[in-house]
Formats: structure tokens, sequence, C-alpha cells
């Protein structure tokens, strides 16, 4: 198996750090292999160049089981690759062909700003939620698990939303660089559980203030984000968003 | 709470005017498309009738008009904003971009918004120019309903589309507007939150089959005038 | 109850503060008698906080909350991407809402058993006493945990348990688990509480005066080197599995910030003590990264099986079921696949020693679902397990109802880790060590589902009192980092990040790390014999030699450099792997996770001796290239029985 051999060209975007320019850099691979993930691909790539002394490419990666979020590549044009529902870490390389050229980029939005090479910065992410994707509750001081029954229905949906990695892709797909799929599925999600209620107002307001202080881009509802989303959460969460928000205009 | 004024210039503020906006200028459409389709009428004067009740209404007429203008540069304001702050959202651009596919809406009609929506705009003034603007009783274009003289709008818009010039820049502008209505009547409903996982496929096909069907109904009357050589 | 005394005597450095009382009153004891900081007081102390899996996120919200200023790090860009995330099956708690006869005492029980005898009965029993309130909290934070038509929650079983007490919320139970946490500590962040610092590694631990007093750490994006100091230490770092190189951990999971400890003084209790996982994707190649789990609920309807002929390379489905080995079921008929996780390890590993094994490397078995798609229909195994068999075939593109699927044992949890006392602090005062970067509860082998319950517990329900008692007894006065001992830390990690950098060799980390995972898993893996290791030991001091004179490290410091990252933990995996062997090798008995071929049972299975090693090895840094010393924590069962496990 592993003797099927793959020649790739990779078209990889190659930045200092967030202050330098950056510039696409060729990359010719003779030995990629059909069962190799894409991010092994790029250990091997990165193993040959070091062998040669030669800079490796920055790419960011952690649990390689579709769950931290960690890894964001563009990879031909497509945030997360060609198949669906699947990120970057995921993605194998039988889904390509012998003599592909690929081209590898960094997300790209002002609200992510490139560290190195393939990778950003997503705080503007962890910023949103701590402007209110919670439920203010203390430690200790909460009612039996079972004291307020939720249901079935509204659980699993909750859940729906919930699953969202964080890794960005979303933005990254949308021709806005929109973040309104990432923080609907957080208002989405408390929207749905009783847990929700009480700050669900102040929640909506002051999460989506935040997204636009961000600089992130407006929704145009192109749901190319839903089409991305390594977990295939629906767009289903903006219209719920925009639900949330209109229910807190009226005071 | 936000304060109403905020709300409105929110992120999602914005979306919820470029809705409601939309639909109303949907409406607009289907209203004027209605007015067009009068010139087929057994009634000769039938157009002619309806164009003469329309400035009877006056001051009523005037206030339709003053609203309308308002939400269409309403509507155009928030719609070029949003192209501005799109291009302040991601100043450097992918050297390779492509849908993904399903579920995407991501389509030439969706992503053509602005320009269409310019197209549109910049039509709008010609148009009114042409028509609203144009020759009247002055210039000759009279006729009389019931012994009144009134303005001959109907033959204006049979000499007006006897210029193929005319004809095909309004049937591509028509093309250009089933475009914008494609993406932008589901799109609407999407912004207004009204839309649900089973809901919006339908709404999806008949926004689709909506934004056709106006294309074809205004299309049709340049073509057809151009065609038979009047109405 | 029997009592057993070990003929060692416990170290007069490892005093456990066990307090008095019977086992079920320890803990409310304690908490009536600590001391308590005022309110007013709290303000004024800092407490650093190193990892934002379950235990550290859990901990930093909660400190917040009560008024400390906390300074939280960690090596992602977002806490949120710690390893907890990847948890899948579940977390176990006594509510007993299924009415199936579960309590506290049940759950103690189970635990301390599942870790075959080798855990601290006082905090195993803590643990089950607090798991109810980690459900009641994670649920008042929004945690779609499963439920049941009548709104109320669902559980289900699992391994080591006769009961239904795992909460799950589908296969992504450890990252709704830690998305509630993470929430807690946005709040904190929000609310200025909690200071964050993402992408920030801890390089070392600064001790003054034999307590810890701070950190040094590596902004990972310009390469700064910065010190922290603080009135106490949470370390919150998880396990050290990926000393094996191949493991179910993230990659950038590592064991430098506990090892450093160690080597300020902190000891390292039972490094020997790791958990290999029977299910997991097997390797495809020498490229591979890391390896995928798949949950154990599918050994309910798999087959394990291999070949009966050596070197039958057949397609499994032209294999005759009279020429197939479903050797479990032989060996175990009364458990067959459902045997726990480190005899369904083991054998697998016997029959592919035995040159069985399948797939391209040999390295495998397979777990056939032929006969449970004939008995319950293709339908049912989808619904039971489609999301499973979905992953597998996005990794693998082969279709597991129409083949069997492969798995192989991997690396998955360590139990061993720094050594703590009750209130979670290691031998160095101030320093703290949560979750599964300590010793544990879970003895030699932990049960599944109960690594969230403990990430958790040490978090939320024990730190916040554990560490207040420390602050008010030892009213620690604020440090200057300009302090002579941060800046002599800092010096030896810059030399040591200098050293790294200017050593121009020819051999990538990768290579160190490959090497050093495979004389692990050869010899400090599922089995384990003295001549084994007694040659890792050796081969990875001259393993360690050979890096600092042949590696290469690329780039530079002032930039983002994963690489000079990976090199500056591998370097700590190699000593940490040494010292496992070393644990392993004086450990002179079989049990759970840590298996002697010198010390089984005729039929081939694990045996204990809790006459001479009923007690916990913790282990003292001596210097640089010596024999660390070796120390020993006695454990009293006086509330369960110590019995053999059987399974046949």
């Amino acid at each position: 198996m592993s003797s099927e051999k793959m020649k790739l060209t990779l078209r990889v975007w190659k930045q200092k750090d967030g202050a330098s320019k950056g510039r696409f850099e060729n990359y010719v691979l003779e030995d990629a292999n059909p069962h190799m993930s894409f991010l092994e691909m790029l250990d091997h790539l990165n193993e040959k160049l070091m062998k040669e002394k030669k800079e490796p490419i920055e790419f960011d990666h952690d649990c390689r089981e579709g769950i931290c979020g960690s890894c964001n590549l563009m990879i031909n044009g497509i945030a997360h690759g060609p198949q669906q529902k699947t990120a970057a870490c995921q993605l194998h390389m039988r889904h390509f062909k012998d003599g592909d050229l690929i081209t590898i980029e960094p997300w790209r939005a002002t609200a992510f700003p490139i560290i190195k090479d393939l990778v950003v910065n997503r705080y503007a992410l962890d910023r949103i939620m701590a402007a209110g994707g919670y439920v203010s509750v203390g430690t200790n001081s909460a009612p039996d698990a079972n004291a307020i029954p939720i249901k079935k229905r509204d659980a699993d949906l909750a859940m729906d939303f919930a699953t969202c990695i964080g890794c960005g892709a979303c933005v990254a797909a949308c021709p806005n660089a929109s973040a309104s799929l990432f923080t609907g599925a957080k208002i989405a999600q408390f929207s749905l559980l009783p847990q929700g209620g009480p700050e669900r107002k102040r929640r909506v307001v002051n999460m989506v203030d935040q997204m636009e202080k961000e600089g992130f881009g407006d929704c145009s509802n192109y749901a190319e984000c839903e089409a991305v989303c390594p977990v295939g959460i629906s767009i289903d969460a903006i219209a719920r968003m925009r639900r949330e928000y209109m229910g807190a205009m009226k005071g | 709470m936000p304060s109403l004024l905020h709300a409105l210039q929110t992120t999602i503020g914005r979306k919820i005017l470029t809705g409601i906006t939309g639909i109303f200028l949907t409406l607009f459409l289907v209203v004027h498309l209605a007015g067009n389709f009068s010139l087929f009428s057994s009634n000769p004067e039938a157009f002619n009738a309806y164009t003469e009740f329309l400035h009877s209404l006056g001051t009523l007429l005037y206030l339709v008009e003053i609203i309308l203008v308002i939400v269409f540069l309403l509507h155009a304001y928030i719609g070029i904003s949003i192209w501005l702050r799109k291009r302040k959202a991601r100043p450097e651009n992918y050297s390779v971009y492509k849908t993904s596919g399903e579920p995407s809406r991501q389509t030439i009609a969706s992503r053509t918004m602005a320009i269409t929506g310019v197209v549109i705009l910049v039509f709008t003034i010609v148009h009114l120019f042409t028509f609203k603007w144009g020759p009247g009783i002055a210039e000759g274009y009279v006729t009389y309903i019931d012994g009144q003289e009134v303005r001959d709008l109907k033959r204006l818009v049979n000499d007006i589309f006897q210029n193929e010039f005319y004809v095909i820049g309004y049937t591509a502008v028509m093309i250009l507007i089933g475009f914008h209505l494609r993406h932008g009547i589901w799109s609407s409903m999407q912004s207004l939150g009204a839309m649900s996982p089973k809901l919006s496929p339908v709404i999806y096909t008949i926004g689709g089959l909506i934004a056709l069907a106006l294309a074809v109904g205004f299309l049709f009357v340049p073509i057809w005038i151009y065609i038979t050589g009047g109405v | 109850m029997q009592n057993v005394k070990t003929n060692l005597k416990t170290s007069d450095k490892l005093d456990a503060k066990i307090p008095a009382g019977p086992i079920q009153e320890k803990w409310s004891n304690h908490k009536n008698t600590i001391r308590l900081v005022n309110p007013n007081n709290k303000r004024k102390h800092t407490v650093i906080v190193v990892g934002t899996g379950l235990a550290g996120a859990s901990a930093a919200a909660s400190l917040a909350e009560l008024g400390y200023n906390v300074k939280a790090f960690c090596i992602q860009d977002s806490a949120r991407r710690a390893h907890s995330i990847a948890a899948q099956g579940g977390i176990n708690a006594a509510k007993n809402y299924p009415n199936d006869g579960d309590s506290v005492w049940r759950l103690f029980y189970d635990t301390v058993k599942g870790g075959d005898y080798r855990a601290r009965e006082a905090n195993v029993y803590r643990l089950a006493e607090v798991s109810n309130a980690i459900i009641d909290q994670c649920v008042a934070q929004g945690v779609p945990f499963a439920r049941e038509y009548g709104g109320l929650l669902s559980n289900r079983s699992f391994g080591g348990a006769q009961l239904s007490r795992t909460f799950y919320a589908r296969g992504q139970t450890g990252q709704q688990l830690l998305l509630g946490a993470y929430s807690a500590l946005s709040k904190e962040v929000h609310s200025g509480k909690v200071e964050m610092f993402a992408r920030e590694e801890m390089l070392d631990l600064v001790v003054i005066d034999g307590k810890a007093k701070g950190i040094i750490t590596r902004n990972l994006v310009n390469g700064k080197i910065n010190r922290h100091a603080a009135d106490a230490v949470l370390l919150c770092t998880g396990g050290y599995g990926n000393v094996y190189y191949l493991s179910t951990n993230a990659k950038n999971s590592n064991a430098t910030a506990a090892w450093r400890c160690y080597k300020r003084g902190a000891m390292f209790g039972n490094p020997s003590f790791t958990q290999i996982h029977p299910t997991c994707i097997p390797v495809s190649g020498e490229y591979q990264s890391k390896l995928t789990l798949m949950s154990e609920s599918l050994r309910n309807d798999g087959r394990v099986w291999v070949p009966e002929k050596p070197g039958d390379k057949r397609a499994p489905n032209d294999i005759p079921e009279n020429e197939r080995d479903y050797f479990l079921e032989r060996r175990y008929p009364s458990f067959g696949n459902l045997v726990p996780r480190d005899v369904a390890s083991r054998n697998a590993k016997y029959v592919c020693d035995d040159g069985k094994g399948v797939g391209e490397s040999g390295l495998a078995v397979y777990l056939d679902f032929r006969d449970a798609i004939k008995r319950d229909g293709e339908n049912t195994i989808r619904e039971k397990y489609g999301n499973l068999f979905d992953m597998y075939h996005k990794i693998t593109d082969e279709n597991p109802y129409k083949v069997p699927m492969r798995i192989f044992p991997a690396v998955h949890y360590t139990m061993g880790g720094l050594w703590v006392d009750y209130n979670l602090m290691s031998n160095v005062p101030g320093l703290f060590v949560l979750g599964e970067a300590n010793f544990s509860d879970h003895g030699a082998n932990r049960l599944g589902a109960s690594a969230l319950m403990q990430g958790l517990a040490d978090g939320y329900f024990v730190i916040p009192y554990t560490l207040g008692d420390y602050i008010a007894g030892e009213r620690p006065e604020p440090v200057s980092t300009d302090h002579e001992a941060f800046k002599a830390v800092e010096h030896e990690n810059i030399e040591r990040i200098d050293k790294l950098l200017k050593s121009n060799g020819t051999k990538t980390v990768l290579d160190y790390h490959r090497h050093l995972g495979k004389l692990m898993w050869d010899h400090v893996g599922m089995s384990r014999n003295k001549e084994g290791l007694e040659k890792a030991i050796k081969e990875i001091a001259a393993l360690k030699e050979d890096f600092w004179e042949n590696v290469y490290v690329p780039g530079e410091q002032s930039t983002y450099n994963k690489y000079l990252e990976y090199a500056f933990r591998v370097v700590d995996f190699m000593e940490l792997g040494e010292l496992m062997a070393r644990d392993a090798l004086v450990r002179e008995e079989s049990c759970g996770g840590h298996f002697r071929e010198e010390y089984q049972t005729e039929e081939g299975e694990a045996l204990r001796d809790d006459e001479n090693f009923a007690h916990v090895t913790a282990w003292e840094f001596a210097g640089e290239n010596k024999v660390p010393e070796r120390h020993i924590e006695n454990l009293e069962f006086e509330n369960v029985k110590l019995t053999q496990r059987s399974y046949k």
C-alpha cells in the first residue's frame, strides 16, 4: 500500500511574522502517499526540508482527530480542503491525485492576524466568548442536575450547535470574513436551554457587539460557512442569533 | 439593552434593515409589474388610466414616492457599506478561492449582489429619466380618457422599445435584477431570522421562482413590443 | 477487612496528610477544619494555573470566582483546545438516577478495584463523593448532556462497572465538559480576575526557600522568555503518553512542565503506570504521526480474531471460520471480547508476536462485525456505532460494514504523575498538581469515564478549599521577579534554547522521538521484563547523549518555531522515559497496566504482590545523570479487600 507514491507540487504561503510581507513558495514532494493524512504529508515535507537544513513550514495542529480546532488550512481555495465535514487533520491524501498542484494558504481575515506561514491568531473568537458565551453560574451553586427537565429535542438540537470546534473555518471561507456562524452557534445553544434564559438578552447583545469590534465582516447569507464547517453546523444558528437579537431589542 | 438606533447599526441590525427594505422593494416590483401588464389589457387605455390614477392620488403618491426613495437608498447604502466592510475584514484575498458546494448558497447570484445592486441603482435613475421625467404632454404624448387630456405614457413605452439599444439594455438589466432577487428574496427571510432548516430549502426555491417570474415578466414587455411593433 | 502491610516504610518526605476519621467523613471533616482566607485577603494573592484542560480551566475559574488573581497559561492559541476536548465516552457519577443501586461507596469501590489496588483510598473516596456535584455544575453551565424523552439525564454503562453511571454528550463528552469549564474561565477573563496567557509555554518552575514561587515561560509567538511570580503554582498539564511517540494524545501534549517540577524537587509517582487502550486504528506507515482511538463500546458487538496460521495473507473474508482464532473468546470464555483494557491489549500483542497479526505491518487484529450484522441487521449496528464506523472509514478508506476493522492497542493515558498529598500539593510547598498530571486516583489502571471526573473534581471541588488552607497557613509575601532565583532559572533556560539552536547536527527531532517511542513501546509497553527494561535504560541514556551531538533544530528563537518547542519537549521525554523504565524495573510485580512477564500466573495473567508492592513509588531527582532516589508511600487499605482479578 505504502508503495503507491504520489508526486505533488505544493504552493505554500510563507511569511516570517505578522509584520513581514508574505509570498508563495513552491515545494515538490516526490513521495507522498495516499494513506497519509494531509498534515502527515506536511510533516513529511518538513522532515525532508530539515534534512536539507531548510526552513520547515509552520502550521497549527494538535489533536489530529478533528476536535481541537487547531488546524486551519485553506487547501486549494477551500477551508479544510475538498472533503466536507472533515477538518484538515482528518483529510487524507487519497483525495488528491499524483501530479497535483496544491495551494495552501492561511485563514485570511483582519481579525485573524498571521503569526507565521500558515499559523494565525484566533484570540478574537475567545474574546467573543468572553463577552457572553457562558451561563454565570459560580462553582458549587448549581441545583440538582435533574431539577429542570429539558425536552430531548431541545437538548439534542443544543448539542448540534455546541459541537462547534472553534476552528474559524466559517470565517475563513466566508466571502465577507464574518464570524456569524461561530457566534450564532453558541447563542443558539444557550437559547435552547433553560439555563441560558436569564442572560439571553445580555448575551446576544454583548457577543454581537464584540464580533463587530473584532473587525469581522457582515453575514450575507452565503451559507459557505455551513458547507465548510467540519462538524456541519447549520446556518440555522445565524437565524436563531438574529431572532435572539430581535428579542433583545424588544427590551 | 441597546438603543434601537444602536441596534440597527450593528451587523444584525443592518441585515434586518436590508431584509425589510428588500422585501418592501420586491413587493414594489410586484405592483410595478402588475401595472406593466395593464399594457396588455383589452381596454387600450387601461395603462394610461392606471398611471393617471396614480397621479390623481396627489400628496399620497408623493408620500409613497418619498418612502420608496428612502427605502431604496437605505437598501443601497447598507449594501454598499457591507461590501466596504468586507474589504476591511479581508484586505488580502486568497490567491485560490472556491466554494465547497452544497449546502453553500454561494452562487454567481449571491457573489454579485453588490454589482447587480449598483447596476440596478444606475438603471433606476436612467429609467426614471426615460419615463417619469421623460417627454410628456408638452412633447405631444397626449391622449384622452373620458374626455380629459392625460399623458400618453403607453405611446412613449411603445416608442422607446422600438430602439434595440433600449431593448437590449433593459433585457440585460432585468436578468441582473433576476439574479439579485434570486439570492435576495431567500436572504431577506434568513436575515429576519425567519428560516428553519426545513423551511430554508423551500423558501430558497420559491425565492428563485419569484425572481425568475419577475425578471421574465419585466423583460417580456420590451421584447414583445420590439417584436410585435407595439401594444 | 484485610489490612495489608508492606515490608517497606513510608518515606519521611511523603506525608499524604490523610485526614483522620472514617473514610466517609474524612473530606467533610477536613473541609470543616482547614484554614480559610478572608475574602479581602484573597485579592492580595496571585495563583498561577498552567494548562487549561478540565482541571486547569475549572480550577482557574473557581479560584477567580473566590477572588484570587489568577494567571492562566496554555500552549494552544485558545484555552478551549486543551486535549481534554478529545475525550469521547463519558463521565462517571454516583447519581443513581437509573435506580440500579449505585452509591458513592460503589463508585469508590469500583475505582479502587479497577486500579488494581494501587490508589490511595481516601483520595478515591473523595473523588466519588464529589462526582455528583460535577454533573450538577456542568448541567447548570449549559452542557447539553444526552437526555431521555422525559427530559431527564440519560446514563449508559461502561467498562469495569455493573451499573449505568456514565453521563455523556454523544461521543464528545470531553469536548462539552471542557467547553463548559472554558466558558466559566471566559467569564472570569471577562471579569478581569483571570489574566489569560495563550501560546505561552511553561519552561520551568522557580523555587525560593523551598517553596514554589513562580514560573518561567516562553511566548511561543515571539520567543520572549518571561518571568511570572505567584503565591502558588497549579500544574494542570495532563499526562505524558507522548513519551511513546505514537499515542492518542494530541501532538503538542507534553511532559515538560511536570518534568521541570520534578527536576526542581517535586517527586514523580508511579511513572511506569500507563494505560494502553486496545481499540485504536492501527499504524499504517512510517509517516504516521498519531493514533486515533475507537470507543471501547465496539467490543460489545465486535468479535476479535486473527488467522490461525501465522503469516496468512488472505483477505479476511476469504478465511474460513475454522481457520480463525477468536483468541479472547478462547482464553476468557466468560468475559470473552469484554475483558478489561489491559488484558485485551496484552493478548493482541501476544498473537501479533506469534506472527498472526494482520494488515500490512502485521501489527493489528480484526474486530469483526459480520456476525452482529447477520444477527441484528446492518441498520441496528449503524444506529449504535454509525459515527465510529464513519470515522474508521474516513481514516482507513475501508468499509467496516463489509470488511472487519483492524485494531491495535495504543498508549492512551498515564496514571502516574507528580506525587501529591491529600490536598493535591506536591512535596514542594506551593506547587499543586491536578488532573492527569498528578499520580492520581487511578492506581495502576484507570476505568473508562473516570479521567473527566477526576479533572473536574480536582479543579472545581478540591483545590478551592485546599489552596486556601495553604495560603492561610503560609501567608505568603509577594516575591519580585527580579529575585536572583528567577534570573538564574531564566538563564538556564535561555542557555538550553541556545544550545538546541546551535546544535547543527544531521538528525531531526522526529528521528529521536520516534526512536525513543520504539524503545518505550518495545520494552516499557504492554509487557515488560527485567532484561528489556535494563536495555531501555541503557539505550535511552545513549540516545540522550546522541541527541545533544547530532540533532538539528531549525529556525530561530525570536519567531514562532514549532520544531524548537518540540526539541525542548523531546529532551524531557527522553529523561522521563528513562525514569519510567526504572520505575517499571523496581516494581517486581504485575498490576493493572504494568505487566512484568516474570510475575504472572500459570495462565499468563497479572500477578500482584500486595505484600511488597502495595505502595506508591515516588522518585526524587538526585542530579543530572545520577540515579534518582526512590521513596515509598505505603497504601493502607482499610475499607477495600484486596482480591485477584479473574476474567476466565
